[in-house]
């Protein structure tokens, strides 16, 4: 089951033989994966909202993505207000509220805030990758334990 | 949970009539034959209708019918 | 603009622990918060105070510090690790003889939490497996790209003069029977298709081969046919990766006036081992701190080990001498892999993973402006 975008689908018979497959399929399925329509789907603009005042309802997200947009959001100077919610803990949905100043647009900030997500990101690969390398080649000081007292 | 597949269905008609030809081979008689196990012993006990339910290796009175090879689907869960 | 000095900052960051309240436990860096602050998004900033430690590194269990980011994404990392790598597991069995004394739904659970591994190359080619529709009756049928068959065929029997044995009153199984334990050494994986191509450098099988799956006595067997498939955590928990993955904060301990003496001894104990060190007062401090030279003086050396038990509050010879606190921004992840990834690799994985979240955010968000 992919993690998002896709629907419960209802249990089913299957049976215990397996096809081969002769069709190619190493790359046809990753671009359904990321076919931005089935994305598309999953935002919506919830009624009364304006340009600087809006709420968006996302579909198969949670307080992961929630709350990590949440932060980067109110990061932005233009931000007013935003916060998040999972309106009912059984639905699989996220709301996520947004008012700016100045008549900056809503869709502008969620825009930033989703590209300064994985600009962070890419710092943290970044980052790791090289303190990964440091401590396997000795470099790194291995002073620190855990509480335990272990290396 | 459980679901008895279309797929199992047609396998187990596939060994029944396997079993079948090699019975005519043999003799008829076999087909009537129900297999049990021995509750004490465990010895295989073949019986024919009528007959003493009795193991005829150790005499034990309980027999059990064994489970049939019918294919059951699970969900790992 | 004002800029808040060096010593301001980390006492923001400080999450301050008393008896029994946590306090100043709130980020606070956001723009508008501090008057005449500039606390705006900025990569440069984070880039230069984003730090990773590492403390142990092993395949399957490492931990390290990841200093300098926001609680919610350093949250956002756990909750991926924990629920939405995706993973191999055994996902469907078809039972064709259970004699045993396990019911067969429970035998197909205990097969489903079978942590399994294989090569990497082939797991990452391995494609979820998406259940047939009701509207198309062809698809979704299981195939050699995301899925995997295993087999388990067991009959338990009587070893040659077992019998015998067991009237002169043997008990010891291994004496008695062949084929009395089933582990998860004995699941045997069959190729299909390409995958027999694509497993080449790790056959499909069980990460700790010592699994007792189940026992059988003599005449018992097991026949089934399992279909392992490709899922993630946040379906179910024989999908997560990771046996544990979690963080806590970096422990702080600030001896404000000095605890000498019989008194160091008793505080050191109040915390584990390690963490505070006994040092002899020289002669210059002896003056100063108003006790004999070569007394002891208690010390943090370690607070990295600490528990935060907050044993030492419970004393009244330690008031107002100690304050504990942990720092806001300094995560100690520990990440133990269930062994189909790497540890390291996962951390790695998560953080695409949110990256992926948010691109897919993006794109549907063009989709809908345009």
């Amino acid at each position: 089951m992919p993690p998002a975008g896709a629907e419960p689908q209802p249990q089913s018979f299957t049976t215990p033989e397996v096809q081969v497959s002769d069709q190619p399929h190493d790359t046809e399925e990753a671009d359904a994966y990321m076919d931005p329509n089935l994305d598309r789907e999953r935002i919506r603009i919830l009624p009364g909202s304006s340009e600087t005042a809006a709420s968006f309802q996302f579909d198969n997200e949670d307080h992961t993505l929630g709350n990590a947009l949440r932060y980067v959001i109110m990061k932005n100077p233009d931000v007013e207000f935003c916060g998040y919610s999972i309106p009912h803990p059984s639905e699989a949905k996220l709301n996520l509220r947004i008012q700016t100043y100045d008549n900056v647009s809503v869709y502008t900030v969620l825009e930033k805030g989703l590209k300064d997500l994985e600009d962070l990101c890419d710092v943290v690969i970044d980052k790791f990758t090289v303190a990964r390398e440091d401590f396997k080649s000795g470099g790194q000081d291995t002073e620190m334990r855990d509480a335990w007292g272990r290396v | 949970m459980s679901t008895y597949t279309t797929a199992g269905a047609q396998q187990q008609q596939q060994q029944q009539s396997s079993m079948a030809h090699d019975a005519s081979s043999s003799t008829d008689e076999r087909a009537r034959f129900v297999e049990y196990s021995c509750g004490d012993c465990d010895a295989p006990v073949s019986l024919k209708r009528g007959e003493p339910i009795r193991c005829r290796s150790c005499g034990h009175r309980v027999l059990y019918k064994k489970r049939t090879h019918r294919m059951v689907q699970f969900e790992a869960r | 603009m004002r800029v808040p000095s060096q010593a301001e900052l980390q006492e923001r960051k400080r999450v301050q622990i008393g008896i029994e309240t946590t306090s100043n436990a709130q980020s606070t860096d956001f723009p508008g918060h501090w008057p005449g602050e500039n606390h705006e998004w900025n990569l440069d900033y984070i880039k230069e105070n984003l730090n990773v430690k590492f403390h142990t590194s092993t395949p399957f269990d490492s931990e390290f510090s990841l200093i300098g980011i926001d609680t919610s994404v350093a949250n956002a990392f756990r909750r991926i690790l924990l629920a939405e790598i995706p993973t191999l597991a055994i996902e469907t069995v078809f039972i064709y003889q259970n004699t045993s004394v396990m019911q067969d739904e429970v035998l197909a659970h205990r097969l489903g939490l079978i942590p399994l591994q294989a090569s990497r190359r082939g797991l990452n080619w391995m494609k979820w497996y998406q259940k047939p529709t009701e509207e198309d009756e062809g698809s979704g049928a299981p195939s050699d790209y995301n899925c995997a068959i295993l087999r388990l065929n067991v009959k338990c029997e009587w070893q040659e003069g077992g019998l015998q044995r067991a009237a002169r009153g043997e008990t010891d199984p291994d004496k008695l029977y062949v084929n009395h334990s089933i582990y998860a050494r004995d699941l045997q994986w069959q190729a299909i298709g390409k995958q027999a191509e694509m497993f080449a450098d790790g056959p499909i099988q069980a990460v700790n081969p010592d699994i007792l799956i189940m026992k059988l006595r003599p005449g018992q067997e097991i026949e089934l046919l399992m279909h392992a498939m490709k899922g993630i955590g946040q379906d179910h928990a024989k999908f997560s990766p990771v046996a544990t993955a979690s963080y806590r904060l970096l422990p702080t301990i600030d001896i404000m006036k000095p605890i000498i003496g019989a008194d160091a001894k008793k505080f050191a104990r109040c915390f584990p081992k390690g963490v505070i060190r006994l040092d002899s007062v020289t002669s210059e401090e002896a003056s100063e701190l108003d006790c004999k030279e070569n007394e002891v003086k208690a010390v943090v050396a370690n607070p990295m080990r600490d528990t935060v038990s907050r044993e030492c509050l419970r004393h009244a010879e330690f008031k107002d001498k100690v304050k504990l606190g942990r720092v806001r921004d300094h995560f100690i992840f520990r990440i133990e892999s269930t062994g189909q990834w790497e540890s390291e690799d996962l951390f790695l994985e998560s953080v695409k993973l949110l990256k992926v979240k948010c691109q897919r955010m993006r794109r549907g968000l063009d989709a809908m402006m345009n």
